[in-house]
């Protein structure tokens, strides 16, 4: 410990007292079970000092002083994937989110055609496929175009002022909130039209899309994440409820991506979580008819199962940015050391 | 807040401490001196001596403004909206002139009241026969409903209340959002803060009633110092960029209002109440580079990236690029800190929230932001208009909250927060209700 500090009063010794752990004096570890009552001790202000030691993790603690770079430099735990090695993965992503997009075409007309006929029943079930297939893309959440096509394809009315008034509220959610609200079946048809054409200008927009290597690495893990945050919590689809199937449909988009992925993983893709994750959904249509339940009609345990699935895949997931870096975790520049100011 | 801010109420604080903490500090003292740790081991007399102390600390509600409103804030908070059911308008102000009476004696403390046994008891007592003021404020704000047409105050309506909009990452939920009142209740314990919202709940029975509430909590102060701000659930230091509570003339500049109000909303200030959730789970899986990256700071030192300490500069000006600190970072875009964006500041009091889990089995934890500003829109929405885009917004929904407009305080023990309505309704503060509304 610096001499000045120690100078300086109670309130610092304490802090610094598990610096002092680091010493390995017992000492130490006793005193910073104490630290939490500095506040109330009338230290004159002046002498605080903020340089005082951080705990990096459980099993290191650093006294940091001075300037002392802060973030802890490990050696990178994978080698660096160039960037350009994505350009491949990244093709064959949109070329199969082009042939999914046009294989969306049937659904959408058995809707029109339930629609048309006044069938409700018919045209939930259709609406569904076709929820599902846009789903088999995973999250569309890219720049430009391509991001304003999909906030009219399958945005939500959360953000809009008015909500569900909103006539820019589009594509599967309003016609989601209308078929599952009792609204007249054949008063959908323009909705429905409106959403082929926006699903067929998309078609014909991603081959100019820009997906950047780490937006790319890390759909590996949020299309599930999207399932565990929207949609078997039901926020993104609360009238029909349908986040079991989303989430089905982002077990596939992901296995997708991995697929792509896989030349450049030198770790093993995390298959044995979401075969497992697999496993529950197939079992829960198995025990609802050969169909998917939605969220509601899950039981507890079927929902924690789930849920716990849905978890374990993720964590496994949330490894592969890491493993697909372009660069070795770049030092952050430091603020010129004459430059640093305090803020008054 | 700045330093000198935190100064003045570590001072304040210490001050009504007294006694009791001399003690502890000798010990801490010894301990500091020459490394006996045993010395440092606060006895269980002495611990109980400090929260004794502690309990028995006032916010004192004197002066222009209402109190809870400035740092510092109490651990524990709830938020309480109210909407007014009362059939007139006479009703309506008796309710809030209650309301704001029983909140000034609760914040006082002192014995409660007794009456006869086959009653009920005027207190509900879970404090025991004495409530202590531990800090208690409550702070009272209207919002943009309570000047519709129903009680004939829409010709008083602050200049900016509106209702609070959508931002267009919400997905606000109309059952924990808005409202006709909002009440503010912060104390150091839990306990004291139930007993608040049931006792003043019970003054407006009929009158006033309750729309949603959320209960906040404060990280506890872990240093290293105790400037260093505290973090909210995403781990990140909260408030370090908090302009200075102790500058007079910037408060007037940033939180109250002026004469662009009508006279009775002169002094008050907005408050901005967000519910904000945040996706922990999704977070927690993100790499430390990407969750510095958008929040633009180091996240154990609370430092902007590139510094070394909490309140350094983040020195844009030698970053116009974005190498350092990422041009859509979070700090950065609430706060470019040019001349064009100073008087966009906000004052920001926010507490965190944990509140079980949602029906995917995800935990529902997060922010209630609280932000304090003299024009919402000059201030808060021109920030939140920024953060639109924010890569940070794939891990947050804003799920509830509203716009309120908090007056100026109470003037002396007679009078209530939002008298001045009537005052303007009447013309002269004071006339009796009888008079003013028949």
């Amino acid at each position: 410990m610096r001499p000045a500090l120690v100078a300086a009063g109670a309130a610092i010794a304490v802090f610094f007292a598990i610096g002092a752990l680091r010493g390995g004096g017992s000492e130490g570890a006793t005193a910073s079970a104490n630290g939490g009552y500095e506040a109330a001790a009338p230290v004159p202000a002046a002498e605080y000092d903020e340089q005082a030691p951080h705990v990096f993790s459980h099993l290191w603690i650093f006294p940091v002083q001075g300037k002392q770079q802060v973030t802890p430099t490990l050696p990178p735990d994978h080698p660096v994937v160039p960037a350009a090695r994505f350009a491949k993965p990244v093709a064959e992503y949109i070329a199969y989110s082009r042939t999914q997009l046009r294989s969306l075409t049937p659904p959408l007309r058995s809707l029109s055609d339930a629609l048309a006929a006044g069938d409700r029943g018919a045209a939930e079930r259709a609406w569904e496929a076709a929820w599902a297939g846009y789903l088999h893309l995973g999250a569309v959440y890219l720049e430009g175009p391509v991001s304003d096509l999909n906030a009219a394809i399958d945005g939500t009315p959360g953000g809009l002022p008015g909500g569900t008034s909103n006539p820019g509220f589009t594509g599967f959610h309003r016609i989601e909130f209308e078929l599952w609200t009792g609204a007249p079946t054949r008063s959908l048809l323009p909705a429905v039209a409106a959403l082929q054409r926006n699903i067929t200008a998309l078609v014909a927009v991603l081959p100019k899309a820009s997906i950047s290597p780490l937006d790319y690495a890390t759909r590996a893990h949020e299309i599930l994440e999207d399932a565990a945050r929207d949609l078997l919590s039901g926020a993104a689809v609360p009238w029909s409820q349908q986040g079991v199937l989303g989430t089905a449909a982002g077990v596939v988009a992901t296995r997708e991506v991995l697929a792509t992925l896989a030349p450049l993983l030198t770790t093993s893709i995390p298959g044995t979580e979401l075969d497992h994750l697999q496993g529950v959904l197939n079992a829960l249509a198995s025990a609802h008819g050969g169909t998917l339940p939605s969220n509601r009609q899950l039981t507890q345990s079927q929902a924690e199962q789930l849920d716990a699935a849905l978890g374990q895949a993720l964590e496994a997931l949330a490894q592969i940015p890491g493993a697909l870096e372009t660069a070795t975790p770049s030092t952050i520049p430091t603020i010129p050391r004459g430059a640093v100011r305090i803020d008054p | 807040m700045s330093r000198i801010g935190r100064r003045a109420f570590l001072t304040r604080s210490a001050a009504v401490i007294g006694a009791g903490v001399g003690v502890a500090a000798a010990a801490l003292q010894t301990s500091g001196a020459d490394g006996n740790a045993e010395a440092a081991t606060v006895s269980s007399a002495e611990q109980w001596r400090l929260s004794q102390q502690q309990l028995a600390e006032m916010t004192p509600c004197t002066g222009a403004h209402q109190a809870g409103i400035l740092p510092p804030k109490p651990a524990q908070a709830t938020f309480v909206a109210l909407d007014s059911v009362a059939p007139d308008r006479k009703t309506l102000l008796q309710a809030l002139e209650v309301l704001s009476q029983r909140a000034r004696q609760l914040s006082a403390g002192g014995s409660i009241p007794l009456m006869e046994s086959d009653a009920p008891p005027p207190d509900s007592g879970i404090l025991g026969v004495v409530n202590a003021p531990d800090s208690l404020t409550v702070t009272i704000a209207f919002g943009a409903s309570l000047f519709d047409n129903r009680y004939g105050l829409s010709g008083l309506r602050p200049r900016e209340l509106t209702a609070m909009p959508a931002f267009p990452i919400d997905d606000l939920d109309p059952a924990q959002s808005h409202g006709d009142v909002l009440l503010q209740i912060c104390a150091n314990q839990r306990d004291t803060v139930v007993h608040t919202v049931r006792e003043l709940l019970r003054t407006v029975r009929g009158a006033l009633q309750l729309r949603w509430t959320i209960d906040g909590f404060g990280a506890a102060a872990r240093g290293p110092s105790p400037h260093s701000n505290a973090r909210n659930l995403f781990a990140f230091r909260d408030g370090t960029a908090n302009p200075d509570v102790s500058d007079q003339a910037l408060m007037n500049r940033l939180i109250w209002t002026g004469s662009e109000e009508p006279a009775w909303a002169v002094g008050g200030t907005y408050q901005v109440v967000r519910i904000i959730r945040m996706h922990v789970e999704f977070w927690d899986r993100v790499g430390l580079n990407e969750q510095q990256g958008m929040i633009g700071r180091v996240r154990s030192t609370g430092a902007p990236l590139g510094g070394a300490t909490e309140f350094e500069d983040p020195r844009y000006d030698l970053d116009p690029r974005g190498n350092r600190i990422p041009l859509d970072a979070h700090i950065r875009l609430a706060n470019p800190r040019t001349p064009a964006t100073a008087d966009q500041r906000i004052l920001r009091r926010g507490y965190n929230y944990a509140r079980g889990s949602d029906a995917a089995g995800q935990l529902d934890q997060g922010l209630v932001f609280v932000a304090f500003n003299r024009s919402p829109e000059q201030q808060f929405a021109t920030v939140q208009r920024r953060l639109v885009d924010e890569p940070m917004i794939d891990y947050v929904s804003p799920v509830g909250g509203g716009y309120f407009f908090a007056p100026p305080a109470a003037r002396n023990a007679g009078d209530w927060v939002g008298s001045g309505m009537q005052a303007a309704l009447c013309g002269t503060a004071g006339t009796p209700y009888l008079k003013c509304h028949t």
